[in-house]
C-alpha cells in the first residue's frame, strides 16, 4: 500500500527531487543493476522505476493501483524494458528466489 | 506488512538485497528559496501517513528481529519538492497527500517570503527520507542469525548529496 502519491506528471505544479537525491542514493545503495533482476513494490506510476531500469537486466514493477500503473504504461519510454502489473505485493505471482533485488518505494 | 516481507524474502535470491525507502518520521519543512537563501517558513503537518510509516518501520523491525533480514546499511536523504507559489503547492497537496495541511502562521510567513523583491523563489517542501538496504537471511539459518545477526556490521550515514 502506497499512502502518498508522488507522480512524475509534467503538469504537475510542484517539480519533485530536482537534486535527484534519491536515485543517487538508491544507486549507492544498490551498487550496480547492471544484469540484475529486480521487483519495485508500490511503483505508482513509474517515477522512480524509470530512474534505473534502463540499468538493470529485467524489472518487474507492481502496484494495486490500476490507474497508477495505467499512467505507467502511458508514459513508459521507448527504450526502457519494464514489465508492469497493476497487483499488490500480497497477490503477487512469481516463483521463490528469481529477483535480485526489490525495491519498497515509499510503501507500508 | 510483515506478511509483505515474508514474501519479498521468498522471492529475493539467496545473496540478493532489499532497499527500503520510506520518509523518515520527521515533520517536512516548508522554507521559501530567493536566490541561494533559504528561509525556514513552518513545518507541514501531517495526520496519517507518518503513522502508517511508523508502522512500517515496525514491521521491518520485527523481520530483523526474528531474523528473516539483517540491516546492512541504512542512512538518508532530503527529497526536496519546489512549487512556483503557496497556491502550487497547495494544489500539489490536495490532489496527492490529503492528509497534509499548512497551518496559517506557516501560510503567511510563505506569502511574507514569497512578496519580497528577490527573482527566481521557490516554496521549498524538504521531506528526510530514509533508506535501508537489508540482506535476506536464509531461512534453514534464521534461527541462529536471529542470535548473531540483529543489527551488528551495519552501517548508518547520512547520504550526502554531492551535486
Amino acid at each position: 500500500m502506497q499512502v502518498r502519491r508522488l507522480s512524475h506528471n509534467q503538469n504537475m505544479p510542484v517539480r519533485l527531487d530536482s537534486e535527484d537525491s534519491e536515485t543517487k542514493a538508491l544507486l549507492d545503495f544498490v551498487g550496480s543493476f547492471a544484469g540484475k533482476r529486480v521487483l519495485e513494490i508500490g511503483c505508482g506510476d513509474g517515477r522512480l522505476t524509470w530512474r534505473y531500469a534502463k540499468h538493470a537486466a529485467r524489472v518487474v514493477a507492481i502496484d494495486p493501483d490500476e490507474d497508477e500503473i495505467r499512467v505507467a504504461l502511458e508514459d513508459r519510454p521507448h527504450d526502457v524494458r519494464v514489465e508492469f502489473r497493476a497487483v499488490g505485493i500480497e497477490d503477487f505471482d512469481a516463483p521463490d528466489s528469481v529477483f535480485d533485488t526489490a525495491i519498497l518505494s515509499w510503501t507500508l | 506488512m510483515v506478511h509483505a516481507l515474508e514474501k519479498i524474502h521468498r522471492l529475493i535470491k539467496p545473496g540478493g538485497c532489499l532497499i527500503d525507502i520510506h520518509p523518515s518520521g520527521e515533520p517536512p519543512s516548508l522554507e521559501v528559496q530567493a536566490g541561494t537563501r533559504v528561509t525556514l517558513a513552518g513545518w507541514l503537518h501531517e495526520s496519517d501517513d507518518y503513522v502508517e510509516y511508523g508502522y512500517a518501520d515496525e514491521a521491518l523491525a520485527r523481520v530483523v528481529e526474528s531474523g528473516l533480514f539483517r540491516v546492512e546499511r541504512q542512512g538518508t536523504f532530503e527529497f526536496v519538492m519546489r512549487a512556483d507559489s503557496l497556491a502550487d503547492l497547495r494544489a500539489f497537496l490536495a490532489e496527492g497527500w490529503e492528509d497534509a495541511s499548512i497551518d496559517d502562521r506557516a501560510a503567511a510567513s510563505i506569502e511574507e517570503l514569497m512578496g519580497g523583491p528577490e527573482q527566481d523563489k521557490e516554496v521549498l517542501l524538504r521531506e528526510v527520507v530514509r533508506i535501508v538496504r537489508l540482506r535476506p537471511v536464509p531461512v534453514r539459518q534464521s534461527g541462529a542469525a536471529q542470535a548473531s545477526a540483529g543489527d551488528q556490521g551495519r552501517e548508518s550515514e547520512t547520504f550526502e548529496d554531492d551535486s
